[in-house]
């Protein structure tokens, strides 16, 4: 089948609302490639998704609206994005968001397609139109450099919150609709979806956002601000070891190397010095935020965002305007 | 690959991740606490541990005695405590196996399963000097008469079925084989040791205990034997659960010497830390040979006292020599109750007591070297 | 029922470096276990075997002395075990080994549920379950955290990013499973004897009338160019403003942008 000139990525919309990397991915694409960058998008009749996404500047949009297809199971999505693509052409790449759906569709289709897929790519770059993924193994403990330069499209899964999301306008920005796809219905799984609520925690290993309170804001204030602060952010509270002394925390809060291990999405260390021993309990987790009033503290070495001053003053600013 | 060689391979995959998630991390909690927390008792039972060398023909699993040593020497590196309970278990089984009559074997071994089993020389009165024990057992008609006093057992309070040496004459040292569910026993007092906190060690005492002939190991007068025999067994495995100590030490000091910097340089790279993990690796690899030598000539049928000795006395010296360096290296964090590096020095240093103290060991290997000469 | 678990061995750790001289990943001293997953997918089919009664079959591809790790999942529980050994099976990328146990999934026939761990731990992509799944033509459920066999069809829940999922699922299906659907046991230490009464059917490439070029390296499109060790993420730390009202903005309009804050947070 003939190879379009077109990148295409597969917009993820879990209950009608589009998943945010999808504009991590466009924008990354839109960054890399010389051909157009279309956006798959399958909504509702009723919706227009489409109007949100064009802010993120795609080439082109292939929309398909089909009330069914919004809630097709894996084995129908891929039927229809095979379909899609015996109507359009085999675009030269095919990027997936490295999430469940993601993970699960883009492998069925590369089946179908009996192409190429690198999973959970951390970075992406073109060759000429040779698309080089740099996907990690073992645990990221090893990144390999992967191609496909005999087949297409060159699919690919690509991990959130690794690209940034920019908006850009982009006014050649080209809707089409496609009809009649024809899709194969599946009638063997009966879904049925709810929201999720925002999932906290008490196990601090597991936590996705954790408030740690180090020995600089070992004061009553400075506990009731940093559990307030949680509260704002559905975080995790965890402790330094010289807050272990409290009644109210144990050896299962605290972090560092003679306690919990944690692996956070989010950190926030307050009048945390970054000793060591705690330093080596945070090397997992991936956003690192740090209130200290030193500004020579170590822990700013460990640290993505760092504020020189009260802890007390920044959280109760920071609680204010989530 | 062979039944013998997969079986192995399987075995120890189990143990490493058991001992990684089940043990290791309960290291800490299990010492201050002093006991097995983690409901790991009933695990330990549930995965058939305690079967582990026991013969196939009594519901056991029959690995050898390589193979065995192997496993204390993973779970040991998890904690120490755990290693040597199993230690206890294993020998008692040993000597049941070696010295017990058809109808002791068929009564007991199937048990050993799921009933920890002790064995218990040491008398207020006497520990290394076994003819100073005052215990005895006397015959009456087909029965025989036990009365006495045994503390300081491995296992002690934990175990449930005992093997205790007894004097059956002045002179004369025989074993039996005792079950908490006989009228006349009774659990004494524990003891409250520096290490090891997790095994418990305390007392039996036996009121009028009446016992078959057949509840007698081996035959009368063969105490001292057996006694030397479980002490060998004993050794081998203690030289298993040292090794592990000194795993665990070095892996202390590695993770904590790379991460630890002193004037921006991991202070791994420094040569006086250098020298002191370069002295613990040496120690605990020739003490795992050692302790693997003696488990070759066990399961080959030949003798092992002599490295069942130096297995014992020079892993027991150098887990504690070890652990020091460990401290040193760690700094306040070794010198921290907080950190387990104090605790494994407390557990090694009663191996340089348990089963026949260094000094002993010493005697043993001087004197097996002089009669190989002879 | 007839349950079909594909394992896969993997190192002991996942902790692995890259060989200076060789470029390739350094195993030395590195022994196999079973991928962990691979151990909830294997729990779960016995589970399922219990309540409803089967068969569970396990089946990896890989050389002979993968099956050390088969006779460990028989020591755990299952039935029998089929091991994929073919030199021309090496080199394999996820849809060459999809093909071939596929393919061997067939062979066995009449299977009514194939189950996977969500991944492996080396390679970590997820894909040969989805693959083999649209191989067979069958629906598939992934990243399940709930099984429950309910008559004749399976109950499963699954979460997506923000989503959570309850699915009634009619057989044949392939299941992927988390991680967190269950306590897998450890194997017990008698059981491992009893074990090599059970067998284990070695099956070769001449066995499983594969089409050539579907399978190892010429069945592949996937080409590792090369390998790195991650660069060691140092972390270059930005100072927020000095005024707290203001650093608190700066960091908020920071986190959400990289999704880190969701937009209502």
């Amino acid at each position: 089948m003939a190879v379009i000139n077109e990148n295409w990525v597969f917009v993820e919309t879990d209950l009608q609302k589009i998943n945010p990397v999808t504009y991590q991915l466009l924008t990354k694409m839109k960054q890399i490639s010389h051909d157009p960058v279309v956006a798959v998008l399958i909504e509702k009749s009723d919706a227009s998704l489409e109007t949100e996404l064009a802010e993120y500047g795609p080439d082109k949009i292939l929309l398909i609206k089909d009330d069914e297809l919004v809630d097709g199971d894996d084995l129908e999505l891929t039927d229809a994005l095979n379909k899609l693509i015996q109507k359009q052409g085999t675009p030269n790449t095919f990027i997936f968001p490295a999430t469940v759906v993601g993970r699960s569709v883009a492998p069925r289709l590369q089946a179908w397609l009996r192409t190429g897929l690198t999973a959970d790519c951390l970075d992406l770059k073109f060759e000429g139109d040779l698309l080089i993924q740099t996907k990690p193994s073992y645990g990221d403990n090893i990144m390999c450099e992967i191609t496909i330069p005999n087949n297409h499209p060159q699919m690919a899964t690509a991990r959130p919150n690794v690209f940034a999301a920019e908006k850009q306008t982009n006014s050649n920005l080209k809707v089409e609709e496609i009809e009649n796809l024809d899709w194969e219905k599946d009638s063997k799984l009966v879904i049925k979806s709810q929201l999720l609520p925002p999932k906290t925690t008490d196990d601090i290993t597991q936590a996705e956002r954790i408030v740690a309170l180090g020995r600089g804001d070992k004061t009553d204030a400075g506990i009731t601000v940093a559990n307030n602060l949680a509260k704002k952010l559905h975080a995790t509270v965890g402790v330094t070891r010289p807050l272990t002394d409290l009644d109210q925390y144990t050896v299962n809060e605290q972090i560092g190397q003679s306690g919990q291990t944690v692996a956070p999405d989010l950190l926030v260390n307050l009048g945390v010095s970054g000793a060591v021993q705690y330093t080596a309990g945070i090397a997992n987790a991936k956003v690192v935020v740090s209130v200290n009033t030193d500004e020579h503290a170590q822990i700013f070495k460990y640290s993505d965002y760092y504020f020189v001053g009260n802890a007390l003053e920044f959280s109760r600013a920071l609680e204010a305007i989530l | 690959m062979d039944q013998k060689q997969t079986s192995k391979e399987i075995l120890l995959r189990m143990v490493k991740s058991f001992t990684e998630n089940e043990v290791a991390p309960f290291d800490m909690e299990i010492d201050h606490t002093r006991s097995y927390v983690n409901d790991l008792l009933n695990k330990i039972k549930k995965y058939d541990f305690l079967s582990t060398m026991l013969p196939e023909e009594y519901g056991g699993a029959g690995f050898d005695g390589e193979t065995t040593a192997a496993v204390i020497n993973e779970i040991a590196k998890g904690n120490a405590s755990l290693g040597v309970t199993l230690e206890g278990h294993f020998k008692s089984i040993d000597q049941i196996v070696k010295y017990g009559n058809q109808a002791l074997k068929d009564e007991y071994l199937p048990q050993a399963k799921s009933r920890i089993i002790a064995f218990s020389m040491t008398e207020p009165s006497g520990g290394s000097n076994p003819l100073g024990i005052t215990s005895h057992a006397e015959k009456k008609g087909d029965k025989w008469i036990i009365n006495g006093d045994k503390i300081m057992i491995t296992n002690g309070g934990l175990a449930e079925i005992y093997c205790v040496m007894v004097k059956t004459a002045p002179k004369e040292l025989s074993f039996f084989v005792v079950d908490n569910n006989m009228e006349g026993f009774e659990y004494g007092k524990q003891e409250n040791f520096l290490g090891l906190t997790g095994v418990p060690v305390g007392e039996i005492v036996m009121n009028n205990i009446e016992v078959d002939e057949n509840h007698l190991l081996g035959k009368v007068g063969m105490g001292k034997e057996i006694g030397d025999s479980a002490h060998n067994d004993a050794r081998v495995l203690m030289g298993a659960v040292l090794t592990g100590i000194m795993e665990h030490e070095l892996d202390i000091v590695t993770d904590y010497a790379t991460h630890r910097k002193a004037m921006d340089t991991p202070i791994i790279q420094m040569q006086g830390i250098q020298r002191k993990v370069a002295d613990i690796a040496v120690a605990k690899e020739t003490t795992k040979l050692l302790y693997q030598k003696a488990t070759w000539l066990k399961d080959h049928g030949q003798d092992y006292e002599e490295e069942a000795a130096m297995a014992k006395a020079y892993g027991s010296r150098s887990a504690v020599k070890s652990g020091d360096d460990a401290l040193q290296i760690l700094g306040g964090y070794g010198y921290s109750l907080d950190y387990p590096v104090e605790h494994l020095i407390r557990d090694a240093r009663a191996m340089e007591i348990a089963e026949g103290t260094v000094e002993k060991m010493r005697t043993a290997i001087a004197l097996i070297e002089a009669r190989n000469r002879a | 029922m007839k349950i079909v678990v594909c394992i896969k061995q993997v190192p002991e750790t996942t902790n692995v470096k890259i060989d200076e001289k060789t470029k390739n990943i350094d195993r030395r001293g590195l022994g196999g276990v079973i991928n962990s997953y691979d151990l909830h997918a294997l729990k779960t089919a016995l589970e399922i075997k219990q309540a409803v009664g089967g068969e569970v079959i396990t089946l990896t591809m890989g050389p002979d002395d993968f099956a050390v790790s088969l006779r460990e999942t028989l020591a755990l529980g299952a039935d029998s075990s089929v091991l994929l050994s073919d030199r021309a099976f090496a080199g394999a990328d996820t849809l060459a080994t999809g093909y071939v146990l596929g393919k061997a999934i067939k062979k066995i026939a009449d299977v009514d549920l194939v189950i996977l761990g969500q991944q492996s731990v080396d390679a970590d992509t997820g894909q040969v379950g989805p693959i083999m799944a649209e191989l067979l033509q069958v629906p598939q459920v992934t990243y399940a955290n709930e099984v429950t066999v309910k008559n004749d069809h399976l109950v499963i829940k699954r979460n997506l990013d923000n989503v959570a999922q309850e699915i009634t699922a009619q057989l044949p299906l392939l299941l992927t499973v988390t991680d967190t659907i269950n306590q897998p046991e450890y194997t017990n230490v008698v059981e491992i004897a009893k074990s090599f009464a059970k067998t284990i059917t070695t099956w070769h490439a001449s066995d499983l009338q594969l089409d050539d070029d579907r399978v190892g390296q010429a069945g592949s499109p996937t080409i590792v160019r090369s390998i790195s060790s991650p660069e060691k993420t140092v972390k270059v730390g930005h100072k927020l403003a000095d005024n707290p009202v203001d650093a608190a903005k700066e960091l908020v309009t920071a986190l959400k942008k990289q999704n880190i804050l969701a937009e209502d947070d």
